[in-house]
């Protein structure tokens, strides 16, 4: 990704080329303090949602739910996954993030490569359910909408639909891909 | 409405705190320290990801790619003006709120273009950035295919969504 664009630069304008990348850098460590700045709070609130017990209530409520899609056992997974899912529903991406770091190294066997686990957490991640798109509201609503709530019901309908076929998508493929290996088994026997 | 929602939801954690006798600020203090560590550990994630998608913007590669996909995106029922949000929002989180502000401004925050460009920010994700993130802290290298899974997803509901922005 990065050479064919330098590629096309060198043609084009080869004098951008390094400008470019030390500002996008900067551009990242701006970004990564008020990063900083936004986990501050949001790990603070976890924290006390956590410390509270508010956590493992959560948890045990999407529970099932968790067990069934995950096919995850470890009740402290369990417990990370569902606050990940709670922040991505209220359309708080930087609040499920540190959250999903902390999953996702639950959930590492140290094979190097993803597992079911992992790759449906990114999934659902990417598709997430969203309650109430908080962000985009708040937007829209500086920008002088009339109405800036209409888009709730839309996205609400889009994003379940595209969660189930995520899911789905997931079981799917790892079901074909279990079918092929076990093919090749049998064929060296 | 939706902007007393975070400060109920936090006036009853505060609340549910105090009842179970629980030493608020110690623990938000304790929590909020994670925030450095974390940032430092995925700095040099999003910094490689942002220098990327800085270069294909610049080359123009993503102006040429959004010429040559417009008239698919076209018969998915995309309309051209939301090519470039299509195109970069898996890549860019801050940069598609960009688009979106600017897709506000150009069309106004009530027409269809801008519905739908919010229910789309809704249904996709910055998928590349969120999977670069996620597993930075892990030993995986490879993903198999959950980016292929989510972008698949991502462009249903981004179909979807100008469907529904149609009908409602």
């Amino acid at each position: 990704m990065m050479l064919s664009s330098i590629l096309v630069l060198l043609i084009t304008n080869p004098g951008a080329v390094l400008s470019e990348m030390v500002s996008a850098s900067t551009s990242a460590l701006s970004l990564c303090i008020e990063l900083c700045a936004v986990y501050a709070v949001w790990l603070g609130i976890i924290e006390l949602v956590d410390a509270s017990g508010l956590g493992q209530k959560l948890a045990k409520l999407l529970r099932p739910l968790i067990k069934k899609i995950f096919r995850v056992e470890n009740p402290e997974t369990q417990r990370l996954i569902a606050l990940n899912i709670s922040a991505n529903m209220l359309g708080l991406g930087n609040a499920a993030t540190p959250m999903g770091i902390k999953s996702m190294q639950a959930l590492d066997d140290g094979s190097g490569k993803a597992n079911f686990a992992m790759i449906m957490l990114i999934v659902i991640n990417a598709t997430s359910i969203q309650l109430l798109p908080t962000t985009v509201i708040g937007l829209r609503t500086s920008a002088g909408s009339n109405n800036p709530a209409d888009i709730i019901l839309p996205t609400l309908i889009v994003t379940f639909c595209t969660t189930i076929l995520g899911i789905t998508l997931v079981c799917l493929v790892d079901k074909i891909i279990k079918i092929i290996k076990k093919r090749q088994k049998s064929r060296k026997i | 409405m939706s902007e007393y929602i975070l400060p109920i939801i936090f006036i009853f954690l505060f609340i549910y705190c105090l009842f179970k006798r629980i030493n608020t600020y110690d623990y938000f203090v304790k929590g909020a320290k994670g925030a450095i560590k974390l940032v430092v550990e995925i700095f040099p994630f999003i910094a490689s990801i942002l220098i990327a998608v800085a270069l294909l913007r610049v080359s123009g590669i993503t102006d040429f790619l959004a010429s040559l996909l417009s008239p698919i995106f076209n018969a998915l029922g995309i309309p051209t003006e939301l090519v470039e949000l299509v195109l970069l929002r898996p890549f860019t989180g801050s940069g598609s709120y960009g688009i979106l502000e600017g897709i506000f401004s150009t069309y106004g925050a009530d027409s269809y273009i801008s519905r739908c460009a919010c229910v789309i920010m809704g249904c996709s994700e910055t998928i590349f950035y969120v999977a670069t993130i996620y597993i930075s802290q892990t030993k995986v290298k490879k993903l198999l295919y959950a980016i292929p899974v989510a972008l698949v997803c991502s462009l249903i509901g981004t179909i979807l969504a100008c469907l529904f922005c149609k009908i409602m």
